[in-house]
């Protein structure tokens, strides 16, 4: 199928970008990687006024990535992501994840802030940047605003962004030291059936600031906030895991879809946060 | 026992050596020309509106916005198309079944979600698809049938009520012996319910027409994405009331058919109807979204079988009662129909009974697909001998090698009537099973791994029917087709030989290994045939490219056509040389020279043009060198082979991963073993797609396809499929000229079964069964917990 | 709304000025306007990759690209690869191997080798699947592929 028609902006700045999104009054779609959205416009499922490409906007793909976290600008491609050694070294699961994302192809275009702005429910992205407790700096006409992630994403392919706000970069504080990731698909880096993401530090015997993200059993990654409340401060002992797993299943409600049924994810989803938290036990996964 | 990818050492260009392919340099410098490659002077461009309902009445069409819209040329509603043409006629029919006819676009009644409705030409694809946009269809929706189970129950409602009193189109029964005595009678008896999955065969260029009339010359032109030219031009001509002589169907390459691209579809007589009228070339290129719905899908079978042992473990009977989805309508080949023929597989069975129950439901019509009915038979065969073999406490090993056929055995008959020519079936198992290193993989302890995984093997013994034993054989089915090839070989000036043939080249190496198979026949070297394919114009009327059948069929036509050629030229050739015995020459390289001395020789330029020419021939001779023959074979000769899976299971997900997959085949001489690898090869990757991955997937209220485009439907992708370790055979086939087999389907057999079984090895819990295709983590996880709640493991 | 734009961009080394409407994406841009139809278009969701370029050195799906946005980039396509008469060291790598057999996918294959190729570092075959995973085969079953992939790597990593 061939796209609806539509008109092409291509600003060459934010701000020309926003004030393209504002004057299109909610009719116009950001075009970043395309990766998601060209298909939408080639199967007619989405028939936008105007695409603002805001591929030549300059400074939008800066890493600022250190020990203390950072920025990283909101058109950085999956591939740029991939190899970048700041990001390896002090936010380690954002490269792992950016491994099970589409193909060579969709990381060579793919942005992380289309990836935020997309929202799909199991998108890698927005679930890594929950687990890591990150948030967005948006700019729209009126000025600028930052959204934690876990404020962003509000359903399926549905985010808290105005019509007329572009995400410009991506915020993320002192990443925890130790992370474990757990993905299922039915094919090699298809969207997942399941996904777990969890962060922590280890700090004597114990864990702390523990994060604990899942994808694939909700309308939207979650964050499982009291499972890591369950295990704040404790050893991730076998009953302490246990516990976290029924915190977590507590709050899944996953649909079936031609993937897998609800039945199934909510077994893998006790399997693998289970697995995910043994294996941060054991010091966690590496790059 | 030969490995044949290193059978290199014979000389020339003949049978048994890899060339490397023809087809190649012009596909990987992407001078291949597809049929959306083709941009004909003021071409215009065509889309379908199709219908959104698995069933609904039409009762308005307004188009008059879409007539406005700039850019469009012309719109084409069901009653147009029913004055001005046919219904799409069927060209291997169900036997038995009552027709059930239809027009390219639907005229009252739209049959499933995908039939065409409308067609709209403009002056690009884009403005074609805003004009469907504009254009207004008010649908009736009607209940509807997704499958074949519920399109049996009693209060189904009736699909085709003008042509069918039930949803049932045909029964089909074939039985020897006493099956059922024989079943009662049994020590062990296996039964159970399989369901096969609904797949596609999913060719990377979908359809694709360019039509085009030039009025004067009362010449339909037909561009065209097809496996079989000659019969696309049979079936235009009689949807579109034109003589044949009006169409000329041309075929360059085509990019993947599997049995798909059989026959015409509607969109191709829609196509030809608004060139007809416009006068100007039209094109249709499907695209993906279209595809899901719109070309054939393929199986989906539903099967209650048995099979029965003694005691000591011989196969007494065998039953399989299945039901298989034709879909809303016929489609050109209709569905599968080898099930019934290879349900017995290789096995010395005796009594056995097979009833087809063909229904009609309301998805997409079904189609041919590589295998055509035999991987279904084979998984539920499969399948049940190893749950016999586990009722006896046999190892599946020994139990296959107990029953199958031995080579003195052959030919055996069937109970279809069938006949299995020659082989040894038992070779090949235990040299598959000697490969995978079988009995160290069942003594090993079937305790978990590190890993936590449980690992297990799984046996698989198949046939493949390759080829049509006769065009008599067909007669009884009603087919519109024959079983034969044609060939014509004719000359050049330049001392090559021309060989053309009706065949298109859609991945299969026709134009390789035609080539070779002439070379073997007449000593030419290969690379001075240049192989002409798919153009009706040129072309001897030939049958087309499916059913394992080409190379079988073609291999006798150009060994009929190249004798003929050949001994011309070896005459014409003695008269030049003023030798008096032309069979002492023979072609060498590029002359004709003594067979079995120095002497002086000719070269092939000389001796054809000399022909070409009608100047200096023999007197005897008439001018021309070029001989055409036909070729019928009268006897199918059966492919041959076994598998062995190993996969290591997580027991607690259900997740399994395939460590290695070991096959053994025997596809008897093999004209060109890098080729016949790849084939088997690249069916194997179709085998495990459908085995593991692929289904079409409909939502049961709704009756709408869930999964219609290729982000949901699961092709493999090069990281999802296991290395496979290829052996061979080569047994040759008494049956065909030069004892070859068909290879291209026989690697989508064996699959399903072999992984079935070795995973309810690794679990190694009787009360596991996995009946049902495909096999994924979470059916295996479902069969792990049903287990539980019967009392099997914890 | 759907004004035709001007676009300037290098395809195969040669200078290309076109008006093109935005919503043509870059491989019917490509194939219908500019007569390179080697790039294949396999589904236009951007699900096959057979339609895979290489724009600015790096490969891409030119169904997921509008022409438009190429405007002032350097494309590269399978028309290419080979010079003159001569296939390049990977068309042959993949005709020795038979990595090919209808030939629909294979100009998806090579760009997206040439330009794993170009990135250069050692890769298992486990990564080189995944490398391959973006381009969808239906006939050859992927291990010629493969073979004929690591095949030509192992011989460029060897020339150095």
């Amino acid at each position: 199928m061939k796209a609806a028609p539509f008109a092409y902006v291509r600003p060459s700045s934010v701000a020309e970008a926003v004030t393209a999104l504002a004057e299109h009054e909610g009719m116009a779609r950001v075009l970043a990687g395309g990766q998601s959205l060209v298909p939408m416009l080639n199967m007619r499922l989405m028939r936008p006024t105007a695409v603002v490409d805001v591929n030549r906007i300059p400074g939008l793909d800066t890493v600022a990535i250190g020990p203390e976290g950072g920025s990283i600008g909101s058109l950085t491609r999956y591939s740029t992501l991939e190899a970048s050694a700041d990001i390896a070294a002090h936010l380690a699961l954002l490269t792992t994840v950016t491994r099970h994302i589409g193909d060579r192809q969709v990381r060579n275009r793919g942005t992380i802030g289309g990836s935020l702005a997309q929202a799909d429910p199991v998108g890698e992205m927005p679930l890594a940047c929950l687990a890591l407790g990150a948030s967005v700096l948006v700019q729209s006409v009126s000025g600028t605003r930052e959204v934690p992630v876990h404020e962003l994403l509000l359903g399926p392919y549905w985010t808290s962004l105005e019509p007329d706000e572009l995400i410009v970069e991506v915020r993320f504080p002192t990443a925890p030291s130790l992370f474990a990731f757990s993905e299922v698909t039915r094919r090699h880096n298809d969207f997942a059936v399941l996904a777990v993401a969890v962060t922590a530090t280890r700090t004597g015997e114990g864990f702390t600031g523990v994060r604990l993200a899942a994808s694939g059993v909700e309308a939207t990654a979650i964050l499982a906030e009291d499972a890591s409340a369950v295990l704040e401060g404790t050893s991730l002992s076998d009953a302490e895991i246990a516990a976290a797993v029924e915190a977590t299943v507590d709050v899944a409600d996953p649909s079936d879809d031609v993937r897998a049924s609800a039945e199934y994810r909510v077994h893998l989803l006790r399997v693998h946060v289970r697995r995910a938290l043994e294996r941060l036990r054991d010091g966690g996964d590496r790059v | 026992m030969v490995d044949l990818l290193h059978r290199h050492t014979a000389a020339g260009t003949g049978l048994g050596v890899s060339l490397p392919r023809v087809e190649d340099d012009r596909l990987l410098r992407g001078e291949g020309r597809f049929v959306d490659d083709l941009h004909p002077f003021q071409a215009l461009h065509m889309a379908v509106l199709r219908c959104p309902f698995p069933r609904a009445q039409v009762v308005s069409i307004d188009i008059s916005a879409a007539l406005e819209l700039t850019g469009v040329e012309q719109i084409l509603v069901g009653s147009q198309v029913a004055e001005r043409s046919e219904p799409i006629s069927v060209l291997r029919p169900v036997p038995g079944a009552p027709d059930l006819p239809f027009f390219a676009l639907a005229t009252d009644v739209a049959h499933f979600e995908g039939q065409p409705v409308v067609s709209v030409v403009a002056q690009s694809r884009a403005i074609a698809e805003d004009a469907l946009d504009l254009i207004d269809v008010e649908f009736d929706p009607l209940p509807h049938v997704s499958d074949v189970v519920s399109a049996m129950e009693p209060d189904a409602p009736l699909l085709h009520p003008n042509e069918l009193a039930t949803n049932r189109l045909v029964t089909n029964n074939q039985e020897r012996g006493n099956p059922d005595g024989e079943l009662a009678a049994s020590a062990v008896v296996a039964s159970d319910r399989f369901f096969v999955n609904r797949v596609t065969a999913l060719p990377m260029e979908g359809r694709a027409v360019v039509a085009e009339w030039r009025q004067g010359a009362r010449e339909l032109i037909v561009q065209h994405s097809t496996q079989t030219p000659h019969l696309v031009r049979k079936q235009l001509a009689e949807a579109l009331r034109l003589d044949e002589g009006s169409i000329r169907v041309l075929t360059d390459d085509v990019g993947g058919g599997f049995g798909m691209k059989l026959g015409i579809y509607p969109e191709d007589v829609l196509a030809c109807l608004h060139a007809l009228e416009l006068g100007r070339p039209v094109k249709w290129v499907e695209d993906r979204t279209e595809h899901f719905r719109a070309s054939t899908h393929a199986r989906e079978s539903v099967h209650d079988a048995s099979i029965g042992a003694t005691a000591d473990g011989r196969f007494t009977a065998m039953t399989n009662a299945y039901a298989t989805d034709l879909g809303a309508l016929n489609s050109p080949f209709g569905s599968a129909q080898l099930t019934s023929i290879t349900f017995g597989g290789p096995y010395n069975v005796e009594h056995i009974r097979t009833e087809r129950l063909v229904t009609v439901t309301s998805k997409t019509p079904i189609g041919a697909y590589r295998g055509y009915g035999q991987p279904e038979s084979n998984f539920v065969r499969e399948v049940l001998i190893d749950r016999i073999a586990r009722q006896l406490g046999r190892d599946p090993l020994d139990l296959r090698l107990q029953n199958l056929l031995r080579p003195e055995d052959l030919p055996w008959t069937n109970h279809t009537g069938a006949i299995l020519d020659s082989g040894d079936y038992a070779a090949t198992l235990r040299m598959a099973t000697e490969r995978v290193g079988y009995d160290a993989l069942r003594a090993a302890g079937r305790g978990p791994r590190a890993d936590g995984r449980l690992t297990g093997v799984g046996l698989s013994c198949f046939i493949e029917r390759t080829g049509y034993p006769s065009a008599r054989f067909l007669a009884n089915r009603g087919s519109q087709f024959g079983a034969h090839e044609g060939v014509t070989l004719r000359a050049n000036r330049s001392g090559g030989i021309d060989l053309i043939t009706g065949v298109s080249s859609f991945g299969q190496s026709s134009e390789t290994t035609f080539a070779q198979l002439l070379s073997e026949v007449t000593g030419i070297d290969a690379g001075l045939v240049r192989v002409h394919t798919g153009d009706t114009g040129a072309s001897p009327v030939n049958t087309g490219g499916f059913a394992s059948r080409t190379t079988i069929a073609a291999a006798g036509a150009i060994e009929l056509a190249g004798l003929e050629f050949v001994g011309k030229a070896l005459r014409i050739a003695a008269w030049l040389l003023e030798i008096d015995d032309p069979t002492s020459l023979a072609v060498r390289g590029t002359d004709i020279g003594p067979r079995d001395s120095d002497g002086p020789t000719v070269p092939l330029a000389d001796v054809f043009s000399t022909a070409i020419l009608g100047q200096g021939i023999p007197p005897s001779e008439a001018p021309g060198l070029e001989a055409t023959a036909y070729y019928e074979p009268q006897a199918a000769a059966y492919a041959f082979g076994s598998a062995a899976a190993v996969v290591a299971v997580d027991p607690e997900t259900g997740d399994f991963t395939i460590e290695r997959f070991v096959m053994v085949h025997d596809c008897g001489v093999p004209v060109n073993p890098m080729l016949v690898e790849g084939q088997v090869l690249g069916a194997l990757a179709q085998g495990f797609g459908a085995a593991l991955m692929e289904e079409l997937r409909y939502d049961p209220d709704t009756g709408q396809l869930l999964n219609g485009s290729l982000l949901d439907y699961f092709a493999p992708t090069a990281a999802d499929l296991p290395h496979v370790e290829l052996l061979h055979t080569e047994v040759p086939s008494p049956v065909t000229p030069l004892g070859v087999r068909g290879v291209g389907e026989i690697g989508t057999i064996p699959p399903g079964a072999a992984i079935v079984n070795a995973v309810c090895d690794a679990l190694s819990d009787p009360q596991i069964e996995l009946s049902r295709l495909p096999v994924t983590p979470e059916a295996v996880w479902r069969a792990l917990a049903d287990a539980a709640a019967k009392g099997g493991r914890a | 709304m759907s004004d035709k734009v001007h676009v300037t961009l290098t395809v195969n080394g040669r200078s290309v000025d076109a008006d093109v409407e935005p919503r043509v994406h870059l491989a019917d841009f490509l194939r219908h306007d500019l007569g390179l139809t080697g790039t294949h278009v396999g589904c236009e969701q951007g699900a096959c990759g057979n339609c895979t370029v290489i724009s600015d050195g790096v490969a891409l799906k030119s169904c997921l690209t509008l022409a438009v946005q190429a405007d002032g980039s350097e494309i590269e396509t399978v028309e290419s690869l080979a010079t003159g008469d001569q296939l390049s060291p990977l068309q042959q790598a993949f005709k020795d191997a038979h990595a090919l057999q209808c030939g629909y996918c294979t100009p998806g294959f090579l760009m997206t080798i040439t330009a794993l190729e170009r990135r250069g570092g050692a890769l298992s075959r486990e990564e080189l699947r995944g490398e391959l995973a973006g381009v969808i085969c239906r006939c050859t079953g992927y291990e010629t592929i493969i073979e004929a992939a690591e095949d030509h790597l192992a011989e460029v990593a060897a020339r150095g």
